[in-house]
């Protein structure tokens, strides 16, 4: 079923960052490895920073909650290594043949948050357990 | 800030913001995947018809726009959450809203790094090629901006529900 009939009347594109192949290499793999790179990062616990808000600290790298220094947050730490990586990958699709590149089927940027899905409410076990047992 | 507003209205006020920015972003994206999921082939008759007959691809700047804003006003005020909300839940056992939470943060990210293929395919809405992969995304997307907002607003009234 093509949506593209329906949903829309006159969208070429616009912007020359919207009709380059080298944007779409970039594009598709940021969003395709990206899912996977941050349940990687997330398992390994590997945050690029560190953030204590209570004291407004800052750390780079994995940093513990203290008595001293109170709750440490770590999403920020993740998302960011996240990013940073899938542009890495993103920038490296950018440079190898356009041919390679077409080969990544396009479904998988759909289908992997998905599959990401279980793994994430996996690693939220302490809760559930903490929950289950009240 | 202190001297102008108290800190109570101050994060108030950004709660104010993520909320209204999270509401445009809802109404933009569930047109969106109405409009890819039962596509529209007649003229509009009723007001569910209009509301899937909307040109869909015009949203998908707006949607990236509102969802990376969304993002940043919800990672600022996460903040207060962590030290002033958080350890108040935990202390009372609010086990499951806390793991909705950090459920919430994940999947936050998780539909973060969609937007630039989203962004993509919707730009080129005239290519086939797309068609299944921009569908696929768009209602991913949709489906994680509601969990992200009913997750948000029960949360915020979880002391309230239990009081």
């Amino acid at each position: 079923m093509s949506t593209a009939a329906t949903t829309s009347k006159a969208t070429h594109p616009t912007s020359p960052l919207a009709a380059s192949r080298k944007f779409k290499a970039f594009a598709t793999t940021f969003s395709i490895s990206g899912p996977v790179i941050y349940c990687v990062i997330q398992y390994l616990n590997y945050p690029l920073f560190t953030y204590w808000p209570a004291v407004h600290r800052f750390v780079w790298g994995f940093g513990a909650a203290s008595a001293k220094d109170g709750p440490n947050m770590l999403w920020y730490g993740w998302s960011v290594t996240t990013i940073l990586i899938a542009s890495m990958f993103g920038i490296v699709a950018m440079i190898i043949p356009e041919h390679i590149t077409k080969k990544i089927p396009l479904w998988l940027v759909w289908l992997l948050p998905i599959l990401a899905i279980p793994y994430v409410v996996y690693s939220l076990m302490p809760w559930w357990i903490l929950a289950a047992r009240q | 800030m202190s001297g102008i507003i108290s800190t109570y209205t101050f994060w108030t006020i950004w709660l104010f913001v993520h909320l209204i920015l999270a509401l445009g972003l809802l109404g933009a994206i569930t047109h969106q995947a109405m409009a890819v999921a039962l596509p529209v082939r007649k003229p509009a008759a009723g007001i569910i018809t209009r509301f899937r007959a909307v040109s869909a691809a015009g949203y998908a700047t707006a949607v990236c726009f509102l969802y990376v804003l969304t993002f940043f006003v919800g990672s600022f005020i996460y903040t207060q959450y962590r030290v002033v909300i958080r350890i108040p839940l935990e202390d009372a056992h609010f086990y499951k809203a806390l793991g909705f939470f950090d459920f919430k943060e994940h999947v936050a990210t998780l539909g973060l790094v969609l937007l630039p293929a989203y962004w993509y395919f919707w730009k080129n809405a005239q290519n086939p090629e797309y068609d299944n992969a921009r569908k696929g995304v768009t209602l991913v997307l949709a489906v994680m901006v509601w969990f992200l907002f009913i997750v948000g607003h029960v949360l915020n009234n979880t002391r309230g529900f239990a009081s």
